[in-house]
């Protein structure tokens, strides 16, 4: 192979042409795309990728050598190729996950990853031999200088399923990309295939730039019915494809939803949806998925200014956030709107925060002097806590003998939060004596005139606890977190 | 309640650590004034209902919520016997740069009101303070509840 049998290729391109209209479906596309599009413009790992994937394209086994460019010149050789093509088509019905990433000149950087990312396991029904991806690699060297640089300077991609990637990507679906493959300009061409292909993957959201939106006011006629089946496969791959760099899982349905609209759009004539589609890819253009950010795709008949796509962005991120509130606050299932969602979520916390306040009165009032006994106070909501959290068990006169193992972890959490490891003789003799000694030992340290106050406790003093004064380290009671 | 499969945190601790910090900043309270405390029932409400809310922001998290942060600031301000922050952090929300100014939600103007620091949220970022806000709210209510019915002559 070499750079002549390339030119001859590009003489018969009437041929290919021909060739593809009758195929009408992508395969035929992508061989004669295969060929050129490998350029300088694209990222080296594309091409390694693409170059391997035209290898296996030109040759079949039954086409050996003459596919290369020679089957296609003048005339080529139907029954090559068309086994050539059967071959080709069964590849692509198993499914290749859109590559359409092929990046126009703009994103090149990332390519490569995203496409081995995207591989789905049904790529690799792809004849996958070694030789066949030899035979890639030779033929990217064929096309030009361009494929054998990338080819040294980038492991090569050796699974077939990166290839068909390529062919997937590449397929232009219209008479169009068959031209500009038969011109010299591979770069151009594969440009244009993978504009064109960009609208029908979902997935990934970088490659769109403003590839698709060209490609397809180039050759929308012919390649409706290309782009339709395109895009059905592509939809299916881009279900089971599992790179989704997208961040918001909106994205996900929006980009298949988008992937079938344009289908659909594509058979069905409609002005405004060429315009939005093309309008698509360009409000793409700015996402950039190793920046982190969130790529979000325009949605069918929606403004695709970037300020739009933000503005919905965020208008989405709200109404989740609304409706995670909407289950936060008691009774407003029924409630639909914004605007009265807020007003009841604000009418809450303002239930809530008068909540606080009347309580606070009612502390103030009850406990008139304020002197609020740490320990005592513990052990009785600890208890009440107990209470309200399982069902009212009666408690025992001395209940803070009976701890209940929340109360008693609370105590050592205090206990510990203060500085203090919970001695193990603490355990179920965990009673007011004992946190009476601990009070004095916090005054002692601490001036923190804490009234032992056992008024309404029922805690009577244990002998105990004077075995734990002795253990207990000043006492470091913290009041800031 | 935990957070549940929500991309958006808001764990809120158990009832005991409110309890927890409630108690220690009552007593801590206790500590600040003379003991012939001034009995004005206003003033008490006031400083109990403070309390409350410090605590509050304390056990929620401390300074690692926006509100909380903003809270804690705010009583520090008022008061620098009562509340003591850690370490003084410059600011409590990072300055107006952010990006609410372009996005304009007259909407949510009330509840900015409401929740502390919400002046300086973005719409989304005051929509998650305001349930972790809400949640830390309802469990401090239970918390005093308890210490009221428990401190109530039976």
């Amino acid at each position: 192979m070499d750079v002549s049998e390339k030119d001859e290729l590009r003489n018969g391109n009437d041929t290919t042409v021909n060739y593809v209209e009758s195929a009408n479906n992508p395969p035929p596309d992508w061989r004669v795309s295969g060929s050129n599009p490998v350029s300088d413009s694209y990222p080296t790992e594309n091409l390694i990728s693409s170059s391997q994937m035209m290898e296996t394209l030109w040759y079949d086994p039954a086409n050996v050598q003459a596919v290369g460019y020679g089957g296609f010149n003048g005339g080529g050789n139907p029954s090559s190729s068309s086994s050539f093509r059967a071959n080709i088509d069964r590849s692509l019905e198993t499914g290749w996950s859109l590559p359409n990433l092929l990046p126009p000149k703009g994103g090149n950087g990332m390519f490569l990853p995203n496409a081995s990312s995207f591989l789905p396991p049904s790529m690799a029904q792809f004849p996958a031999d070694s030789g066949f991806i030899e035979r890639a690699a030779r033929f990217s060297l064929v096309s030009g200088g361009s494929f054998s640089d990338m080819m040294n300077q980038q492991q090569p991609l050796g699974n077939p399923e990166s290839v068909g990637l390529f062919l997937q990507g590449q397929c232009p679906s219209s008479e169009v990309n068959v031209v500009g493959v038969a011109h010299n300009d591979a770069s151009a061409a594969m440009k244009e295939t993978n504009k064109q292909n960009v609208p029908g993957s979902g997935n990934v959201s970088e490659d769109t730039q403003s590839s698709g939106g060209n490609g397809q006011k180039g050759g929308e006629t012919s390649s409706k019915g290309f782009d339709s089946k395109k895009r059905k496969r592509n939809k299916q791959n881009a279900e089971a494809d599992q790179s989704n760099r997208s961040q918001q899982s909106e994205e996900e349905p929006d980009n298949n939803g988008g992937g079938d609209k344009k289908r659909n759009d594509e058979q069905s004539p409609n002005s405004q949806g060429n315009k939005t589609n093309s309008g698509k890819q360009q409000g793409k253009q700015a996402s950039d998925p190793k920046d982190g950010y969130i790529h979000v795709r325009a949605r069918r008949g929606q403004a695709t200014n970037s300020h739009s796509l933000a503005e919905r962005v965020r208008r989405e991120k709200i109404s989740e956030r609304m409706k995670f509130l909407q289950d936060l606050v008691p009774g407003c299932n029924k409630v639909t709107g914004k605007a009265v969602m807020l007003d009841e979520i604000i009418n809450y916390v303002q239930s809530l925060q008068r909540q606080v306040e009347f309580l606070s009165m009612k502390l103030a009032t009850v406990n008139p002097q304020m002197d609020f006994n740490l320990e005592g106070l513990l052990a009785k909501d600890a208890l009440q806590l107990r209470a309200g959290t399982s069902s009212a068990t009666p408690f025992p006169p001395n209940m803070p003998m009976v701890y209940p193992p929340l109360p008693h972890g609370f105590m050592q959490q205090t206990l510990s939060c203060m500085g203090r490891t919970v001695s193990s003789p603490l355990s179920p003799p965990i009673n007011g004596g004992y946190k009476r000694q601990e009070a004095n030992g916090w005054e002692g340290d601490l001036q923190n005139v804490i009234q032992i106050n056992y008024g309404a406790g029922d805690v009577p003093p244990d002998s105990q606890a004077a075995a734990t004064d002795a253990s207990l380290p000043s006492s470091n009671m913290k009041v800031e977190p | 309640m935990g957070s549940g499969n929500n991309p958006i945190y808001t764990g809120v601790p158990e009832k005991d650590v409110f309890a927890l910090h409630f108690l220690q900043t009552l007593s801590n309270l206790r500590t600040q004034i003379p003991f012939s405390s001034p009995d004005k029932t206003k003033d008490r409400v006031k400083k109990i209902k403070k309390a409350a809310y410090v605590s509050m922001a304390r056990a929620a998290g401390g300074t690692n919520r926006l509100w909380s942060r903003s809270l804690l600031h705010q009583a520090a301000k008022r008061n620098n016997k009562n509340v003591r922050l850690s370490r003084r952090r410059k600011r409590v929300t990072w300055p107006r740069r952010n990006r609410r100014d372009p996005v304009e939600e007259p909407a949510a103007e009330r509840l900015r009101n409401l929740v502390p620091g919400g002046g300086a949220m973005e719409t989304s970022k005051l929509m998650e303070e305001t349930a972790h806000y809400i949640k830390c709210l309802s469990m401090q209510v239970k918390v005093m509840q308890c210490l009221v019915d428990g401190l109530s002559p039976k």
